[in-house]
């Protein structure tokens, strides 16, 4: 979930009025946020936000948007939109794409802003608003990634070109000296971490003006010349690159709003492609594509349990930002620029809910009558535990990832029915237990100065390969047990398993077993109406000794779900 | 220090009962006069002395001498030259080495006690060169060896108490430093003598005013019973305080039986539980639930993907191509769709399931409405494991399906949990965002111990989720963050705790 931080002061008095953090806490969730802790001698607030579909919330613009309305202000309008039919004055600010980056990183959108200087705060909200933006909702600079440069230093029209990565040079951000793109990638604090998003194509992306004055190399790094952007600018040009147009509009729909709040005038760019897009081979962004959303009435009130009029529906929207008409049992609803999270009417119903106000919403309780129920394979587990208990046995329970050394490697065993994790973290957790008997054996190694004897049990979960299943894999319902004391042996072991099976109602007899973590000649499997359901024996002094434990061990393990099943 | 003198043992109450103020106690004394063995005695004092009733007076030097080994073997077998002079009394003349032969003594031992016996007059050699017996019995310094030795069996022989003769005898086979081997040993020892302190005085007329004798009966034994020999004896006071030994049993972990609770509670509640594979893939565990391939909702589902195999073989029809559809264009769900093309390999990939509402997800084909269902599953994150995060842990999950379901229900049914489960008496609900609820809502409860907390999670399951898994009325999602209220439970503050492989720590551990 992104946090931001916004200065207590700025914030408020871009609210119009002043919260005590109670307060705060009892209006931040009309924007699925919260309040996450403060600064007082710094002056700022943290707050969260949850919904990862409102990226413009994930600024201190767009929170103050949402919570002005919310609390009854009227929203502001945005005059700087084109659209399908309609095109803004863009001047001589065009962006020329090249037709080689079709393939590489297709999308452009850009404005540029003035009328007012750039001042710290501003600078900061900006900082913070591509990270947040770029990092989740352009998954860390993959679809989206976003650049602010000097537009008094630009030449028209800017050229966004495919480039070629070792010829092609300039002096980044942070650097003093020309380095190739392939050097950024390589060099580069910033290439280190994004240049993988290009490194695999022939030719980089490149973004210049029209006189070869470099603006940046998307989605890495900046120029450290146009691309340096410092307190007192007052023009800048923004630009945001990426794979998906329509979430790339949006991003600068939302940028371009938030500058607007802050009393910038916007300055629409054209880009103008080579090749075909969703929204036409010329667009002038800030482009609003939405389209209108709409939910009936008694949909609304249906899913909600409400009976509310058209207007409530209609001003619950408009605290929300929304605004709406109600005609013929439907409400309409205008998407506002900055948003495109209205996919079916139920994303109406939720602003609807936020907007009337969770509190007027009493809770119903159900009636329709249901059976309870638990699984058969909790029952039957259930009574296995009472009699493992009845034995004397303390019940365990454990993790089910391990690594390959606890789970194959001491165990002497080749470990081919394991499941391996593609993309462990670390080694310790690389491995889905097939077993429960190294699970036991962990306790035993971690635990020579509990009082003896020892004995132990746990019913849980194990999963390993199996060919036949459609994922590759089975999950089974297990039990382990496992004693350990000066005295125990095969005898004492094969008793229990006896009583087990006894108490389970289940006819058994043995085999014998080859089986390296056992001693040969003192293990067995158990077989239960024709099938092998489980194995014991005495631990073998060499899988004892790979585990440091210095007590004579028995050991169990039987497949419940199998013993279960009837004949 | 405050007596109970139930607390007392029989040997203890029985020195106390029998020496009196300013008398000294001594093991000696105690050993002949109350038939105490020494280790009786020295536990008697010991513990006397840590509960102050009696308390060291002075300290002596005891010379005594005890047996050796080779001393307690002349006990049970002879001296050589008694043992010589028996056989030769039963077979008459014997050569000396036949002697040592028969005997299994070196030649040179018997040949020297021969030396010895013979100078006394008690044994002579015949013409034949054969050894013989002279007189009817042994000398007399062999025979007071012989009871010294059968009475030191009883306990060392305090050198005070010798005649001087006998000591005399003890010097002849004591054994020196350095020499070889005696029957006995000289050896010193400090002893230490105590008296009753005023407080044993006090509880030695305690004692007798309670009649406590110290022959009261101790445990009931079976022969007691057979025999009836308790009939008219008393039973002595065992002291109620005394500390009782462990006792290792079978148990439940406190954490399963918290678990087998909450899954009691639910099902009280009406609803059904559910279970399912801890393999599931990206279709089940991703994409049913509309959560879109390639967005950035998926982010806050780190997950761990299967090595092998990699996919599953297929995913089942028709709802494959049913949320294909659904995450595309919409499919008949009344959604626009998120709008890309819907990727039928990735959603085969497997992963280790990574939520719980997976379960919900595959319940859905085959609920019945009305239905409410629930699951406890256990589920995988790729998280730094620290005290709030496992590699693995369990989630509480459930559906509720209904033609009548709405909003107010969920939180009815939320306000339920609230109440049943955590036993909060104020509950609140805030809009909340989970990528397959809409509206989604999460509950804060007033714990009565934890304060306002985050209970759950919940909302109405988008109809892109339902639609796509063919049921078409409201379904109630809801999730309830249970291992808080466990941690509380059971005294932890970290989530590893739940699942040591710690036998100590699981023992000890209990609920509240």
């Amino acid at each position: 979930m992104p946090k931001i931080e916004v200065l207590t002061k700025t914030f408020y008095q871009n609210i119009g009025r002043t919260y005590t953090d109670e307060q705060l806490e009892e209006i931040l969730p009309s924007a699925k946020a919260e309040l996450d802790g403060k600064d007082e001698e710094a002056g700022i607030l943290k707050i969260e936000l949850n919904d990862t579909n409102r990226p413009d919330l994930w600024s201190s613009a767009g929170l103050v948007r949402q919570l002005r309305t919310y609390t009854g202000k009227k929203p502001l309008f945005y005059d700087f939109f084109s659209n399908a039919d309609e095109e803004f004055e863009y001047g001589n600010r065009i962006i020329e794409v090249d037709p080689n980056l079709k393939d590489i990183r297709p999308y452009i959108t850009a404005f540029a802003v003035t009328g007012k200087k750039i001042d710290d705060t501003v600078l900061k909200d900006i900082i913070q608003t591509q990270e947040k933006l770029c990092w989740n909702f352009g998954r860390k600079r993959r679809s989206i990634a976003m650049g602010v440069y000097r537009n008094d230093l630009i030449s028209y029209p800017v050229k966004y070109t495919a480039a070629d990565p070792d010829t092609t040079k300039f002096i980044p951000l942070l650097m003093d000296q020309e380095l190739s793109l392939r050097e950024i990638n390589e060099q580069h604090p910033k290439g280190k971490e994004f240049g993988h998003i290009v490194s695999g194509f022939p030719l980089f992306p490149f973004l210049t003006d029209s006189e070869g004055q470099v603006l940046s190399f998307p989605p890495v790094i900046n120029s450290a010349h146009i691309g340096a952007v410092q307190v007192d600018d007052s023009e800048l040009f923004i630009e945001l690159t990426g794979t998906v147009h329509k979430d790339l509009i949006l991003a600068a729909s939302i940028v371009a709003c938030d500058f607007a709040d802050a009393g910038f005038t916007i300055l629409p760019v054209k880009v103008v492609y080579p090749y075909e897009t969703e929204f036409g081979k010329e667009v002038v962004t800030p482009y609003y594509f939405q389209e209108p959303a709409s939910a009936e009435l008694a949909y609304i009130n249906k899913l909600l349990g409400m009976e509310l009029s058209p207007d409530e529906a209609v001003n619950a929207l408009k605290r929300m930002g929304v605004f709406a008409i109600y005609d013929n049992g439907t409400i309409f609803a205008t998407v506002p620029e900055y948003r495109n999270d209205f996919l079916h009417p139920v994303d109406i119903i939720e602003d609807v809910m936020i907007g009337h106000g969770m509190e007027k919403f009493a809770p119903v309780m159900l009636d329709s009558f249901t059976f309870g129920r638990l699984t058969g394979e909790e029952e039957f587990s259930r009574k296995v535990k009472d009699v493992m208990i009845g034995l004397g046995f303390q019940e365990m329970m454990y993790n089910y990832l391990g690594s390959r050394k606890d789970y194959i490697t001491k165990m002497n065993v080749d470990g081919s029915e394991y499941i391996q994790i593609a993309n462990p973290m670390t080694e310790n957790y690389e491995f889905v237990r097939a077993s429960i008997i190294p699970s036991m054996m962990q306790s035993e190694s971690v635990s020579g100065n509990a009082v003896y004897p020892h004995a132990i049990f746990e019913v849980g979960k194990v999963a390993f390969l199996d060919d036949d299943d459609n994922s590759g894999s089975v999950t089974r319902n297990t039990l382990g047990f496992l004693s350990a004391d000066s005295d125990v042996g095969f005898n004492q072991i094969s008793s229990t398993v006896s009583a087990v099976m006894f108490y389970l109602n289940k006819e058994y007899t043995l085999k014998e077993l080859d089986d390296p973590k056992f001693i040969p000649g003192r293990c067995a499997v158990i077989v239960s109406e024709g099938r092998q359901v489980g194995v014991f024996g005495e631990v073998h002094p060499a899988v004892l000794e790979n585990w440091g434990i210095q007590m004579p061990s028995v050991v169990c393990e039987i497949d419940l779900d199998l013993l279960m099943k009837d004949g | 220090m405050e007596i109970d003198v139930k607390s007392l043992h029989p040997l203890e109450i029985k020195v106390l009962l029998h020496v009196k103020e300013s008398e000294q106690i001594t093991a000696k004394r105690i050993i002949s006069e109350l038939g105490y063995k020494l280790g009786q005695c020295n536990q008697a004092f010991s513990w006397l002395a840590a509960k102050e009733l009696i308390s060291e007076s002075d300290r002596i030097n005891r010379r005594q001498y005890e047996l050796t080994e080779l001393g307690k073997a002349f006990n049970k077998i002879g001296f050589p030259a008694e043992r010589m002079f028996n056989l030769l009394k039963e077979y008459g003349s014997l050569s000396l080495p036949k002697i040592a032969e028969m005997l299994g003594l070196d030649k040179s031992d018997v040949g020297s006690a021969f030396g010895k016996l013979s100078k006394q007059g008690i044994f002579g050699m015949n013409a034949e060169k054969m050894a013989e017996i002279r007189e009817k019995i042994l000398p007399p310094d062999i025979l007071a060896a012989r009871e010294l030795v059968m009475r030191a069996v009883q306990g060392p022989l305090e050198e005070e108490q010798l005649t001087e003769d006998e000591k005399k005898v003890l010097q002849g086979i004591s054994k020196k430093r350095g020499a070889a081997g005696a029957p006995f040993r000289l050896a010193e020892r400090e002893e230490i003598i105590y008296a009753l302190t005023p407080a044993g005085t006090g509880i030695s007329k305690i004692l007798k005013e309670k009649n406590i004798t110290g022959e009261e009966l101790g445990a009931v034994t079976q022969d007691m019973l057979a025999d009836g020999s308790w009939k008219d004896k008393s039973f002595r006071s065992y002291s109620l305080n005394s500390p009782p030994s462990r006792v290792l049993l079978g148990r439940r972990n406190p954490y399963g039986e918290y678990l087998q609770w909450v899954k009691d509670k639910l099902a009280s509640l009406g609803f059904e539980e559910f279970d399912g594979p801890l393999v599931e893939n990206e279709f089940w565990n991703g994409d049913a639930l509309f959560m879109p391939q390639f967005h950035s909702a998926r982010d806050i589902h780190d997950v761990y993907y299967v090595k092998n195999p990699s996919h599953a073989k297929e995913i089942d029809q028709p709802y494959l191509d049913q949320v294909a559809a659904t995450h595309e264009n919409g499919w008949d769900t009344g959604s626009r769709g998120w709008g890309y093309e819907f990727d039928r390999d990735f959603t085969r990939r497997q992963v280790m399931r990574s939520q719980g509402t997976v379960l919900s997800a595959k319940q859905l084909p085959k609920a019945k409405i009305p239905g409410k269902y629930f699951g406890i599953a256990r589920c995988f994150r790729y998280d730094q494991v620290d005290a709030t995060h496992g590699a693995d842990f369990y989630q509480t999950e459930g559906i509720v399906l209904g033609e009548d379901v709405n909003l107010r229900t969920l939180l009815g049914l939320l306000k339920m949990f609230a109440e049943e489960v955590a036993g909060a008496e104020e509950v609140k609900y805030v809009p909340g965002y989970f990528p397959f609820t809409e509206p989604s809502i999460e509950v804060h409860i007033k714990h009565p111990v934890l304060g306002w907390f985050e209970l759950g999670g919940s909302g109405i399951f988008r109809p892109e989720v339902t639609k796509a898994l063919g049921v078409d009325v409201p379904v109630l999602a809801w999730g309830l963050g249970i291992d808080r209220m466990a941690l509380m439970h059971l005294g932890l503050n970290d989530l590893r705790e739940l699942f040591t492989p710690d036998i100590e720590s699981v023992r000890m551990r209990r609920g509240k």
